[in-house]
């Protein structure tokens, strides 16, 4: 392991070394010393290479807390960049014997920056007992504030979580969301029951704070209180969270069964009026049971209550409701209904783990095609064919490059496709003719840059959507 | 499965002709063999010859690696010379010296020790590095007189005592490190902090402090030499520290 930390070590010391650090280090160190006093003396040298071996010392060695205790006590006479550079090594040393020392600094410095590496490390050493004074310190302007969240977030302590929570409730107005982020950060699932009734407090943006956390926290119990939340919300924005935390629990949490279960219990037991208002989201957990109420309420003769039917339907997550659209789309006479389900088909006939196999998204892609009235829907589903990244996706989407309307939708999927190297690397020789086609087809210099790339065998990065 | 000689005669024919790239499938009844051998003394017996049999001139190169893979595994003493008889040779030194490292028998090492004075250039530091990973005290003179053959010897033979970290390895690293310079010295150095480690993890600390500080003495005030110093002087705090946390 020296050796381990000699390489490294050398690697640390040879930019002091580069830029002109000669002075010789010529230490007498004594190993019949007091390893303690040794250390305390390389943290006081001018030498940035001797301290670098004495905080080494403070992270990984001199045992005890007694040991701790005597380092942490000179860090108040130190100059501000060796504070906190000390500060750094006794919070990775780990021992809380030198909270009161880091403590002592928080409150008695008037560096930020020092300040905010007391906070760091009293994220890393401290208990519940900080939680307080890291509250307080969430307050103040960065770097102290940043400092303050972290250090709530990695705080360990059994009452930790409960007194976030607290502070999420009862704290400092403007604090109360952030406090809510921390939970989430901390993954404080034990707040869930908290944050349920913050779901509905009076404040929006604590509102929308919890229902973001829920989605991400909540489990089976937090179902119907979630439910009361959409049903008091009174913005879209809000609407769209907690019904995001709906589905998310009913989908993703560890009991998304039973969490279904209760989610269809409180449908049911609704009034008319908050059946509507659940209606979008029973549509996009899906499963039986929705599927159930939803034909109900699509074969009712109320136009009102076929049309918030439909809307659940074509909201569906998966494709197992594919049959059940394809007959509505046959037997409507309407012409608005039957775009909004043949859009429903062109979102769901492609989409990744959608529940059916590759060859099965293709034969939807083709009944869809065959369903469509408009270009513009045609269009729309030639651009989501790429989602099915097989050879068979790729011929069905070539022909249609030769065709003026289709033609950059199509290039697009044709190019979308070839980014898998897999699949362009086992069928080269297609590929290529094709990505040639598209470069002399497409007005699109991006598409044109990608197929001249895939053609060399190179790969292209996707610009990340800011 | 049990062990039958007869059903091994086909695949150790068609090992003698194996090469790289053909099928391997039929050296399968060989390797079955070899895991069969286990706990069956006259089985391993008879494995083994067959496979020494393999490494006479004659079978290929492929076949050759494979049989000094297998007796890596089964490999005793009775083997040993036939495995020794490659140590020479370019093509299969290093295969040899893959079984001789694992075959446990004291033999194994004596063979090795015995190639260090017969092969030269890079067979003879690969001998070397095999010795080192026996961790071969008693072959720490021969090996110490080679820290004044040429550069890339010395440099292979300062990293073998340093492997071997016994006492007299670190004496002999001491003895060359006056007078080495360049890659030489910082081997030295290197391998002179191995036999350190070794000895602060025995909790010998004064002589692990001793060999620290003569490094750190020796490079002082020599701004090549800084980062070895810094190294010495990390060490030397480590040796007055009672918590060894490396």
């Amino acid at each position: 392991m020296i050796r381990l930390f000699v390489r490294s070590f050398a690697s640390l010391c040879a930019a002091a070394v580069l830029a002109g650090g000669c002075a010789s280090p010529c230490f007498a160190v004594d190993p019949a010393a007091d390893p303690v006093a040794t250390v305390i003396t390389l943290l006081g040298s001018d030498d940035a290479d001797l301290r670098a071996i004495g905080l080494d010392r403070v992270r990984n060695g001199l045992e005890g807390p007694q040991a701790t205790t005597a380092i942490a006590a000179i860090v108040s006479k130190a100059a501000p960049t060796r504070q906190i550079e000390l500060v750094r090594a006794l919070a990775d040393r780990g021992d809380g014997a030198a909270v009161p020392a880091v403590l002592a600094l928080l409150l008695a410095s008037p560096e930020a920056e020092v300040r905010a590496a007391a906070i760091l490390a009293l994220g890393q050493l401290g208990s519940g007992t900080e939680v307080a004074v890291l509250t307080k310190s969430l307050a103040a302007q960065d770097p102290e504030r940043a400092a303050a969240r972290r250090a709530l977030e990695r705080l360990k302590g059994a009452d930790v979580g409960k007194q976030v929570a607290e502070a999420a409730r009862h704290g400092e107005p403007a604090l109360r969301p952030t406090f809510i982020d921390i939970l989430v950060a901390r993954r404080e699932r034990s707040a869930a029951a908290d944050l349920v009734s913050l779901a509905t407090d009076g404040d929006e943006r604590v509102r929308l704070a919890a229902l973001v956390a829920l989605a991400k926290l909540g489990g089976t119990d937090h179902v119907g209180g979630l439910v009361d939340a959409l049903l008091k919300t009174s913005s879209a924005g809000e609407r769209a969270e907690a019904e995001r935390a709906i589905v998310a629990v009913c989908t993703q949490s560890r009991d998304p069964g039973r969490a279904t279960e209760i989610f269809m219990e409180r449908f049911k037991a609704a009034s008319e009026g908050e059946r509507e208002a659940l209606l979008p989201t029973l549509g996009r957990i899906g499963g039986p049971a929705a599927l159930a109420v939803v034909d109900g309420l699509i074969a009712d003769p109320d136009a009102a209550k076929r049309r918030f039917g439909l809307k659940a339907i074509t909201r569906w997550p998966d494709a197992t409701v594919a049959k059940r659209l394809v007959v509505l789309v046959g037997e409507t006479q309407d012409p608005a209904e039957r775009a909004q389900l043949v859009g429903a088909l062109i979102r769901i006939a492609p989409l990744p783990d959608n529940k059916l196999d590759d060859r099965q998204k293709l034969e939807l892609v083709k009944q869809t095609m065959a369903l469509c009235a408009t270009d513009e829907e045609r269009a729309r589903l030639i651009e989501r064919v790429n989602a099915i990244r097989t050879v068979d996706a790729f011929r069905f989407v070539l022909p249609f490059v030769d065709n003026a309307t289709f033609a950059e939708p199509a290039c697009k999927s044709v190019v979308e496709l070839a980014h898998h190297q897999k699949l362009r690397d086992a069928h080269k020789d297609e590929f290529v003719k094709a990505l040639d086609k598209v470069i002399a087809t497409t007005k699109n210099p991006e598409l044109v840059e990608r197929a001249e790339r895939y053609k060399q065998g190179k790969t292209w990065e996707r610009k990340k959507s800011s | 499965m049990a062990y039958d000689p007869a059903s091994l005669d086909a695949p150790f024919k068609a090992l003698a002709a194996f090469d790289w790239g053909h099928d391997a499938a039929p050296l399968a009844a060989i390797d079955a063999a070899v895991i069969a051998a286990h706990g069956d003394a006259a089985a391993r017996d008879d494995v083994e010859k067959r496979l020494a049999a393999i490494l006479a001139p004659g079978p290929t190169r492929a076949a050759k690696e494979y049989a000094c893979r297998k007796l890596s595994m089964i490999g005793t003493a009775a083997c040993v010379p036939a495995v020794a008889g490659l140590l020479g040779d370019a093509d299969n030194s290093h295969m040899a010296r893959f079984a001789l490292e694992r075959i446990a028998d004291p033999e194994a090492v004596a063979a090795l020790r015995a190639a260090l004075g017969a092969v030269s250039g890079p067979l003879k530091i690969g001998v070397m590095s095999s010795l080192a990973s026996r961790r071969d005290a008693a072959s720490v003179p021969a090996i110490a007189a080679l820290l004044k053959a040429d550069q890339a010897t010395a440099v292979a033979a300062a990293k073998a005592l340093g492997a071997i970290q016994s006492p007299e390895a670190a004496e002999a690293l001491a003895g060359a490190a006056g007078a080495a310079g360049g890659p030489l010295a910082a081997a030295i150095a290197d391998a002179r902090f191995e036999c350190a480690e070794a000895l602060l993890r025995q909790n010998r600390r004064a002589e692990a402090a001793a060999i620290y500080k003569a490094v750190a003495t020796a490079a002082a005030g020599k701004p090549e030499s800084r980062l070895i110093e810094l190294s010495a002087t990390r060490g030397l705090v480590a040796c007055a520290d009672t918590l060894a946390a490396f």
